[in-house]
Formats: structure tokens, C-alpha cells, sequence
């Protein structure tokens, strides 16, 4: 007789998925509506009856191993559709959560993001308690004044530095172990062909217009949502690169008028982030409340995007029209939720840039040709 | 009959495509005495033209020549006395073949000529006027039985109900809860059977016997004399039908040994309604109370090995326990394995009900083994679990969903056993008791498994098809028997759910009530129900050859010691099986005789061998065969013109003599049409097609001799919805006989 797969049917990885809105996987009886609707699934990749089929067996380690998992969008089309409510994109959302917490490095800080629900206070209150700190202790202080110059005069840059370029190294550490990981546990018992580089173009270029996003039937505003929110990072990521180079290379005074490029591009960026946000918002929690279940998980990594954007939007306003404490005190509260944002990049959903991006890498690697698209 | 009348309908194309007036011309050549002619003979005119020539020509038999015998069945019975004759000139002539055409004008004259030679021969029937008992007797008291009772007593007939058991209720007497069968249908319901139970006790005209049992059952439907055995002695009484409902047993586990049917912590579904009921769930090995509860669904059902059919309630039954399970206790793991979930209707709210509880896990997958590690632990091996590989399962407790047996008394079997015991004294030779030593050894397991202990020569209980189900007739007729005036209910004649068997008890009594209420209007129940004509026997010339007491699907038949068939007329159902089987001929009904179809068969009239116009006789099954072909010529089908056809009660009731007739007379084949045959047959009277099938072997090896081919007699099982066909059946017929060539017959 030929090896079993041992399993004890254990209720814990269900149980696990029920806090993360995947309580409805039970309800599955593999009739396959879903994978028919899908717009991503293929006859090699029976996507997402088979993820749920794992998950009702509690097979929480093939799941972390499946790039498939990573392929949705959740655009819905399957909860709209299954004959049995078993709403498959949260289930998958919630499975996404559960994978992120078992990959994560150090599992600490996977298990404190995983457990939002009770742990949100301490992720976003020592972020900022931290720059309150160092106001209390006096490493930073407000000038004197009316209102302020520029926040440079408030928190140094090298004071930014100081605490941005050793979080950014560690949230790449950290993420990069987590990736290192699953780009391991996908590889387990499978070929890969060609470069990574090779693998990655192709999905790069679908990333940048979020081209697969589009063949969503029912949640279509969520991709121009989406679509804006990632332009907009981006840009807030390329202005940030641009004022390093602007300060040290270029010598340009700070603050930068209105109407210099990086002003205009930052600006521009922020504005991308305000509509996707908006957009997003009214996606989620309007139109499409019934077909998108949010999660505490959800709801985390929206309230960081959230925060960013409008406590960054607000403290741009706040120097020309506040007192000095208190838009510095709003400058805290948007240092502290961008440390937030940064720290908990690996372990929140922020994570899928970077696990989505390597399952389709690993899947154009392993794609046979007739599945290429 | 003596003065006969020819009606003929000129309407529904008839007229168009024939010459009436020939046909008419025929009536004299009979020797008819008046001709009707009408356009629209079932209307009232030409009903009202009918009634007075019968009245002024006083008349005792009347021809319709119109349509099918199928059509216009209440307008052509006229006063219900008169004995009528039906001959179909719309289907079987104007409709399928091409008008004013030579063929089809003999056809039609050919089918009159046939029609008014029958009319000479036939009587009208004498209405039986029995003394017919309307009470019902149920036997078994578990849900159907009680619902049968329940229903017959509220229809107004006196009802007693006799069950062995202490307890009513069977089955369900030892569960809480059944699957929802009320709105919203997503949690365990009260069992229903204590209220029904309370409800009849109360009832007047219910009598109750536990611990009873049925002693004998002599006579026949309206007339049953029944004995019992009480707690309190001995009882008579009479009785019009009989219910049984008898339900099923648990199929037996021990016969599952992959499964672990023989361990002590695999326990059946029943087992563990049992554990529930007491509110204890607990590990036969130890006592202890188990983590985790796996079902396996289908144990030993849907497996030719084992109960080749689905019980149709395990699926449910297990969904109820799991919810049992966790109100008892919330954190036992409960696992599920199934083929297919089969939950029908608004059940499947259900099924999600279930599947929602976070500790319940239910999986698509077949059990392959289950194995105890000594200790009490179990491993259950899975295959096709959709995850593409074979899955082992830890368990603390099984539970094995097992199918139902039928509690069924094979009524044939034990007559063999019955019958090979006395030979066993009785017999001449040693050869013979050899014989019956060996058949009573091979059937030594209907030694005493009787139930109703009916008083029939062909067996004290209802016989059984495969599986052991007391059918009769499943695809059409429901609690429907081989015995008439007795039907069943519940899970003895098929696997069903409590919902189901509480309807099914409702079925079986407004069946026995229609029973006994037809025999005292003189009539059978259907399929041939208001027919009044019972079989009459010409003892005198009876040669105790037995067959048509071997071969009545009804068990009709008594014998006297010297094997003289006796007749039960209210067991019969009138289908002339019995007059195909008599080689002497001694069987007929008044209206149906061997003599009024060979007087058929005679007045065809065969032409020369030169005109080159083959005749075919076809004998076609009234239930299904001739309904096809009515339905063929609805449709505008069309078939060979040479082809008569008499339709015929079925082809068991068909005598061999017609066809020694028919090729004596120069008719060049004979081709018999009747309903499928087999287990899951068609038949309305059980073996038809078969019964003629084995008759017309004899009959083609009495051809060979005669040195005609036999491929002149043929016999075709066909099924009512075969309308399409069944024209192609008679015309490939019709080929073959052209190939053969003429009957050497002809004109002799």
C-alpha cells in the first residue's frame, strides 16, 4: 500500500481562519463554481476550490507553499457566485493573513501583527510614543516661533536617518527572510526554468498597469483604486529619493517651493493616494460590502495606508496654519504611523507586494506553455 | 352475442381516407343486424344515434369502429351493460397509413371483419357480488405503520394494528431527534411517533396490539380471515386488506470487516442513536469520552458486495448525529467522510447548518480501512479525496452510517422450503429426496422468517424482487404488491426517511381503501381497475398440470390435494395470464376469451400467394405496446399495411393455440409485442413478455418440425415511451417475412 498523507483533522487551522473572515471555507463542497468564474484559474490550477479543499483538511503547510494563494485579487467574482456562500475571496483573503503570520520572521512580531484585533494599540502606539519620547527627552524640540519653517527644524535629517535607514535595513532583512522562505517552500518539489530576472519582467509589466486586476467582472473599481494607491506610493517613494539627491547633491534649500518639480510630483503623488484611498474606501465598506468581508487584519493595513495619507496631507497644511507644538505634535503622529507602516511591512497585508510578486515570478518559472498567458 | 350493431365514425379523417361503404356492406356479410354511421360518434349526436339503435334493434353487443380502445373510454361504455367491441380505424388505419389507398381499405375491413367476429363470441361479465370487509389490518408499528393506521382509521374503517415488539414506534422508538422536515429546516426536529402514538390510542376505531404477531391469513382481499397471537391469547377476526410495514434492520457491520466493522470502537449509526438517546457518548473500549468522532458514510451501500442501493437516510441521519454531538458535548471533533452528500430538498439548509460548527469537518472521500493500533486509537485510511493522495485519519470513534435491510419474508423461498420438506417424506424415489435434502439445505435460511403467514399456494408471504423489496410494480405503482389487497409502506418495500415514511403510511391506506371499496363494486383494482370479468375454469376438463397456479403473478390460485386449481376471484387482477398458460383451454373471461381471438385470427381474411400481400399478425400488450403505437400514429407515423393487430390483456395472456391458428390459416408470421422484462421491469403483470417468450420456444420447435422457419413467431419487449420505435419493429418484421417468403400454408 502506498504511503497515506497523515493528517489529524484538527479544527486549529480553521479556527485560526474563522478570526480571519474565512469562517464561510466549511460550507465548500467542491463544486467548482468558483474555478470556473475565476479569471485566473486554469485546468493545472483549479483556483480556489483547491486552496479550499486545503484549508478544510487543515493543511496550513501546503498552503504556505502555494503560489496560487497569492494569485487573487479578490475581486469577488467567486463569492458573487458560489451556490453555497462560502465566499471564497475571504476565505482566501483570510488565508493570505494566515500564510503572512506563518512565514513571517521573527514569528514574534507575525504573531503580534496576526492578532491585530487585540494588538493594534501597542502597533501603532509605540511607533509614536517613540517620537514622543524623543521630543520628552529632548533630541527633538520644536523652534521658537509663530509657526514652522520647515519640519527639518523640528526633527533633523539625520535624526530621520538615524532611525529610518536602520528600520529600512531590518524590514529588509526581516521581509527578505520571509520571502526567502516561501520562494523556498514553492520551489519544494517543483522545476524552475529560466532567470528570476526573466520571470520577473513580464510580471513587473502586468504590476505597473495591474493589467490582470482588469479582468475582474464584479469589483472593477477596486483596480483603479488599487491602481492609484500603487502609483501613488511609488511616487511618494520616488520623491522621497529625489529630495535626498535634491539636498545633497543639488544643494536645494528646504523647504522646496510650491512649484518645483519634486513639490509638484509630491503633491501629485499624495493626490494619487487621497483618491485611490477614497476610492478604495468607498469599494470596500459602499458599494461592495456584501462580496468583501474586512478583517481586523484589513482593517490594520487600510488604517496605516489611511493615516499616512491624511496625517501627511494634514501636516503639509499644518506649518502654515497651526502653532508650532501642535502641528509638531501632528508630525509625530505622522512619523509614528509611517514607523508603524514601515516596521510592520513584512507581517500585515502590505506583505503581498511582496509575496504576490514572487508567486508570479515562480509561476511564469514553472508555467508549462499552454498555461503561459 | 346474438344481435350485434356496427357503429362507424366518419369523423377524425375516417371518412376521408376510406370507403365506408365497403365497411358497411361488411355488417351484413357477419350477419349484424344494424349499421350506424355518424361523423362524430362520441359526440352527442351520434351517442344518442348508438342508444336508440340499440333500443330499437334491441341490441346486445355493439362494434365501435371509430378510434383507439384508449380514446373516448367514458363516451363508449355506453349504459355500462352492453358488451362493447372497440375497433381503431383512426390510429390504426386513417392516421398511420395512406388514404383510399388498397392496402389500407383492406387493413380497415380486415379490422371490422375481426371486430364484429369477436362481438358474435363474447358475453357481457356477471359483476361479482361478494360480501366485501372494509377494515385494514397493519402489520408493524413503527412510523409508516402507524401513519397507515392513522390514515384508514381517519378515513372511517376500523383499524388493527399489530407490531412483536413491546414498543411502537420501531426504528424511531429509540431516537430523540429526526432530520428537519418543517420550515426553517436547519435544526433536529422532535421525533413525531410518541404524538402519533398518543393520537390513536385515544382512537375509537384503532385497536393496538404489542408483542403480537400474525398467526395466519386465509381467503382473499374483502375476505381475509386472520388469526393472532396476543399477550392475552389467541384472536380471530376478519379483515378486507392488509398493510405491511415491517421497516428495516441496520445492515449488519460485522459483514465490514475492512472498515472495522468488527472493532470494538467502530460503532453503527444505530449503536450510537442508542449512546445519544441515553445522553452518553462514550468509547465501547474504555468508557472514556472520545476527542474525535469520524462517520463514514456509505458503509457497506452503493456496493454490489453489500447493499447495492443508497438508504437514502444515512446522510441525514449522520448530519442529525454530529448536531446531537456537539449539543451534547461543543468541542468533540466531529469528521465526516462521504461519496456524495445526498441531502435532498429544503434539507440542505441543513447540511450547512452542520458544516458552519467549527469543530465539524465534512469531506468528500472514500474509506478504505479502518485499523485499530491495539489501544483503542483508530486510523482511517481515505482514498479519491480530491487531494490526490491517500489521507490517513486519526480517530477515536467511528461510526460506521450503514444502509437498510428490509424486514421482508421472501414468500418463494420458504415455499420451496416447505415444499422440499414434505418431499423429503413424501417422496418416491431416493433421487427425489435427495434433491429435496439438498434444496432444503439451500434454503435453510427462510426457516421461519414468515410475517404475514398468508394462506397461498404460492407462498405465505409477499414474494420479493432483488434486494429483497416486496414489490410489484415500483416505477408505477407504489405500495403496490403481488398479492392484491395487500400493500406496504415504509422502509420494507423501499429505503426512505422518516418524512417520507409518515406520506408512505398515507399511500399503502388509500390504496387498501380503494381495494376493498373496488371489490365491492365487482371490480379489480388497475391496472384493468372497473373491469368486472373474473377467469372462469372448466374444471372438468382440467389435467392438474398446475401451470396456471404456478404462473399467476397474483397468487390467485389455491390447489386441492390433487392440485385442481381453486379461485380466489377477489384475489385477481384479471390479466389472462392463467388463460395463456391452460394447454387444455378451460380458462376464459366472458369478454376475453381463447375463443373470441381465434374467431379474430379467423377473420382475417389471407389473400392468394400470387396477390403477393403477406398478412402478419401482430399481438400487442395493451399497457404499453399499443399505447406506443397509438402514440406512433398521433404523431403521423406510418407502418406496413399488412400487419393486424389484436391488442391483447399481455402477452402472457396470450394461448399458444392463436398462433397455431393464425399459421394453420396461412398468415405468414406472427410477431408479439409486450413490455420489458427483468427486475427493474415493465410489466404489469410481473413476467408477461417472458412467460411468452419461454412459451414460444415450444412453439418454434414445434415449427422446425412442421418444416416452416421460425422466424415467422417473434417476440419484442418494448416500453411505453418507445412510440418512435415501434413503427420501424413492425416493418423490419414485415421485411423478414417478405424475405422468407409465403406461407406453404396458404390456402390449405
Amino acid at each position: 500500500m502506498a504511503e497515506a498523507l497523515q493528517i489529524s483533522p484538527s479544527p486549529a487551522t480553521r479556527l485560526d481562519l474563522m478570526r480571519r473572515g474565512g469562517d464561510t471555507a466549511g460550507r465548500c463542497y467542491q463544486c467548482a463554481t468558483c474555478s470556473s468564474v475565476c479569471s485566473l484559474s486554469t485546468p493545472g490550477i483549479p483556483f480556489p476550490r483547491r486552496q479550499i479543499l486545503l484549508t478544510q483538511w487543515g493543511l496550513a503547510d501546503q498552503l504556505a507553499a502555494d503560489p496560487a494563494v497569492w494569485l487573487c485579487h479578490q475581486c469577488a467574482d467567486c463569492t458573487e457566485r458560489c451556490p453555497r456562500d462560502a465566499r471564497p475571496g475571504d476565505v482566501l483573503q483570510g488565508l493570505r493573513s494566515l500564510v503572512i503570520q506563518t512565514l513571517a520572521f521573527p514569528g514574534l512580531v507575525g504573531r503580534l501583527v496576526g492578532n491585530v484585533r487585540r494588538t493594534w494599540p501597542i502597533l501603532f502606539g509605540v511607533p509614536w510614543a517613540f517620537w514622543l519620547l524623543l521630543w520628552a527627552a529632548g533630541v527633538i524640540e520644536v523652534p521658537l516661533g509663530d509657526r514652522l519653517h520647515a519640519y527639518e527644524d523640528f526633527v533633523p535629517h539625520g535624526i530621520l536617518y538615524a532611525v529610518f535607514f536602520p528600520v529600512a535595513g531590518w524590514v529588509t532583512l526581516a521581509a527578505g527572510v520571509g520571502g526567502a522562505r516561501f520562494w523556498k517552500k514553492m520551489g519544494e518539489g517543483t522545476v524552475r526554468q529560466g532567470s528570476f530576472l526573466a520571470g520577473a519582467w513580464p510580471v513587473l509589466l502586468d504590476v505597473l498597469g495591474h493589467k490582470s486586476f482588469g479582468t475582474c467582472e464584479k469589483v472593477t473599481t477596486r483596480r483603479w483604486a488599487h491602481l492609484a494607491l500603487f502609483w501613488g506610493f511609488v511616487g511618494a517613494a520616488v520623491t522621497s529619493g529625489l529630495l535626498i539627491y535634491a539636498i545633497y547633491l543639488a544643494g536645494a534649500e528646504m523647504p522646496l517651493p510650491l512649484g518645483h518639480p519634486i513639490k509638484i510630483l509630491g503633491n501629485l503623488s499624495a493626490a494619487l493616494l487621497v483618491v485611490g484611498g477614497l476610492l478604495l474606501i468607498v469599494s470596500r465598506f459602499g458599494v461592495h460590502r456584501s462580496l468583501i468581508k474586512t478583517s481586523a487584519f484589513d482593517m490594520f493595513f487600510l488604517s496605516v495606508v489611511a493615516l499616512v495619507i491624511a496625517t501627511g496631507v494634514i501636516v503639509e497644511v499644518a506649518r502654515f496654519v497651526l502653532p508650532t507644538t501642535a502641528a509638531g505634535l501632528l508630525y509625530t503622529m505622522h512619523l509614528g504611523v509611517v514607523l508603524t507602516l514601515f516596521l510592520t511591512f513584512p507581517y500585515s497585508k502590505f506583505a503581498h507586494m511582496l509575496y504576490r510578486t514572487l508567486a508570479l515570478v515562480h509561476q511564469r518559472m514553472t508555467a508549462t506553455p499552454e498555461e503561459e498567458r | 352475442m346474438e344481435r350485434v350493431g356496427l357503429m362507424l365514425c366518419t369523423g377524425c379523417e375516417i371518412g376521408k381516407n376510406l370507403d365506408l361503404k365497403a365497411l358497411g356492406d361488411l355488417a351484413d356479410e357477419a350477419g349484424a343486424v344494424t349499421t350506424v354511421s355518424h361523423a362524430a360518434l362520441c359526440g352527442p349526436e351520434g351517442l344518442a344515434a348508438v342508444r336508440s339503435a340499440m333500443k330499437d334493434e334491441n341490441l346486445d353487443g355493439v362494434v365501435i369502429a371509430a378510434c383507439s380502445s384508449r380514446a373516448k373510454i367514458e363516451e363508449f361504455r355506453l349504459d355500462g351493460k352492453i358488451a362493447v367491441e372497440r375497433v381503431s380505424l383512426r390510429e390504426m388505419v386513417a392516421w398511420s397509413h395512406p388514404g383510399n389507398d388498397e392496402d389500407t381499405q383492406m387493413l380497415a375491413e380486415d379490422l371490422v371483419r375481426m371486430g364484429l367476429a369477436r362481438a358474435k363470441v363474447v358475453k357481457s361479465a356477471d359483476v361479482l357480488d361478494e360480501e366485501i370487509d372494509s377494515s385494514v389490518l397493519v402489520v408493524g408499528g413503527g412510523l409508516a405503520g402507524l401513519s397507515a393506521a392513522n390514515t384508514a382509521a381517519g378515513c372511517g374503517r376500523e383499524v388493527i394494528l399489530v407490531e412483536k415488539e413491546t414498543d411502537l414506534g420501531g426504528y424511531l422508538a429509540k431516537v430523540r431527534n429526526i432530520p428537519p422536515q418543517e420550515p426553517p429546516y436547519d435544526a433536529p426536529q422532535v421525533n413525531p411517533v410518541p404524538g402519533l402514538v398518543e393520537q390513536l390510542r385515544e382512537h375509537a376505531r384503532v385497536q393496538l396490539l404489542t408483542s403480537s404477531k400474525v398467526v395466519s391469513i386465509k381467503g382473499q382481499p374483502g375476505q381475509f380471515d386472520v388469526e393472532l397471537e396476543t399477550p392475552e391469547g389467541a384472536r380471530s377476526l376478519r379483515v378486507g386488506a392488509v398493510i405491511q410495514a415491517t421497516g428495516a434492520r441496520p445492515y449488519d457491520t460485522d459483514r465490514l470487516e475492512a472498515l472495522g466493522g468488527r472493532l470494538d470502537n467502530v460503532i453503527s449509526s444505530h449503536e450510537l442513536d442508542g449512546m445519544l438517546a441515553a445522553g452518553a457518548l462514550e468509547r465501547p473500549s474504555d468508557g472514556a469520552a472520545p476527542r474525535r468522532v469520524l462517520f463514514v458514510q456509505c458503509a457497506g451501500s452503493r456496493d454490489p458486495e453489500h447493499l447495492a442501493y443508497c438508504s437514502s437516510d444515512c446522510c441525514l441521519s449522520s448530519l442529525n448525529q454530529v448536531a446531537a454531538i456537539h449539543q451534547l458535548s461543543p468541542d468533540v471533533e466531529t469528521t465526516v467522510i462521504y461519496r456524495d452528500m445526498r441531502t435532498p430538498g429544503q434539507t440542505e439548509h441543513f447540511y450547512l447548518a452542520v458544516q458552519d460548527h467549527p469543530t465539524t469537518f465534512l469531506a468528500r472521500g472514500e474509506v478504505e480501512t479502518v485499523a485499530s493500533d491495539g489501544n483503542g486509537a483508530l486510523s482511517v485510511r481515505v482514498k479519491n479525496s480530491l487531494l490526490g493522495e491517500d489521507v490517513e485519519l486519526a480517530a477515536d470513534l467511528v461510526v460506521l452510517a450503514v444502509g437498510m435491510v428490509p424486514e421482508s419474508a421472501d414468500g418463494e423461498g420458504i415455499r420451496i422450503l416447505t415444499d422440499a420438506t414434505r418431499k423429503l417424506e413424501t417422496g418416491d424415489s431416493d433421487k427425489q429426496r435427495e434433491d429435496a435434502r439438498k434444496q432444503i439445505e439451500e434454503y435453510a435460511r427462510f426457516e421461519g422468517t414468515e410475517i404475514l403467514n398468508l394462506d397461498y399456494r404460492q407462498g405465505p408471504d409477499l414474494p420479493v424482487l432483488g434486494s429483497s423489496f416486496p414489490d410489484s410494480h415500483f416505477i408505477c405503482f407504489p405500495y403496490e404488491t403481488q398479492r392484491t389487497g395487500i400493500y406496504t409502506a415504509g422502509t420494507v418495500r423501499a429505503p426512505m426517511l422518516p418524512a417520507r415514511a409518515l406520506e408512505d403510511g398515507q399511500g399503502a391506506a388509500f390504496k387498501a381503501l380503494q381495494c376493498t371499496a373496488a371489490l365491492a363494486r365487482g371490480e379489480t383494482v388497475h391496472p384493468r381497475s372497473g373491469d368486472t370479468s373474473v377467469p372462469e375454469f372448466s374444471l372438468q376438463r382440467c389435467t392438474q398440470c398446475k401451470r396456471c397456479t404456478e404462473e399467476c403473478p397474483f397468487g390467485t390460485l389455491n390447489e386441492d390435494e390433487k392440485g385442481t386449481p381453486q379461485l380466489n376471484a377477489l384475489r385477481c387482477r384479471h390479466c389472462g395470464i392463467c388463460m395463456g398458460s391452460c394447454p387444455e383451454r378451460i380458462v376464459n373471461f366472458a369478454e376475453y376469451s381463447v375463443g373470441g381471438v381465434a374467431a379474430m385470427v379467423k377473420a382475417i381474411e389471407v389473400p392468394e400467394e400470387e396477390d403477393e400481400k403477406p398478412r402478419i399478425l401482430a399481438l400487442l400488450c395493451e399497457n404499453d405496446a399499443l399505447p406506443a403505437l397509438d402514440a406512433a400514429a398521433e404523431r403521423g407515423k406510418k407502418w406496413n399495411p399488412w400487419v393486424r393487430i389484436i391488442p391483447v390483456r399481455c402477452l402472457g395472456a396470450c394461448n399458444v393455440i392463436w398462433i397455431a391458428d393464425a399459421l394453420s390459416g396461412g398468415i405468414d408470421g406472427v410477431i408479439m409485442i409486450g413490455c420489458k422484462s427483468g427486475d427493474d421491469y415493465q410489466c404489469h403483470y410481473i413476467r408477461g413478455s417472458e412467460l411468452a417468450a419461454y412459451r414460444l420456444e415450444n412453439v418454434q420447435e414445434t415449427l422446425d418440425r412442421l418444416v416452416l422457419e421460425s422466424e415467422r413467431i417473434k417476440v419484442v419487449e418494448l416500453a411505453h415511451d418507445e412510440w418512435d420505435r415501434i413503427p420501424a419493429v413492425l416493418d423490419e418484421f414485415a421485411e423478414t417475412i417478405e424475405e422468407i417468403g409465403a406461407n406453404p400454408y396458404k390456402g390449405f
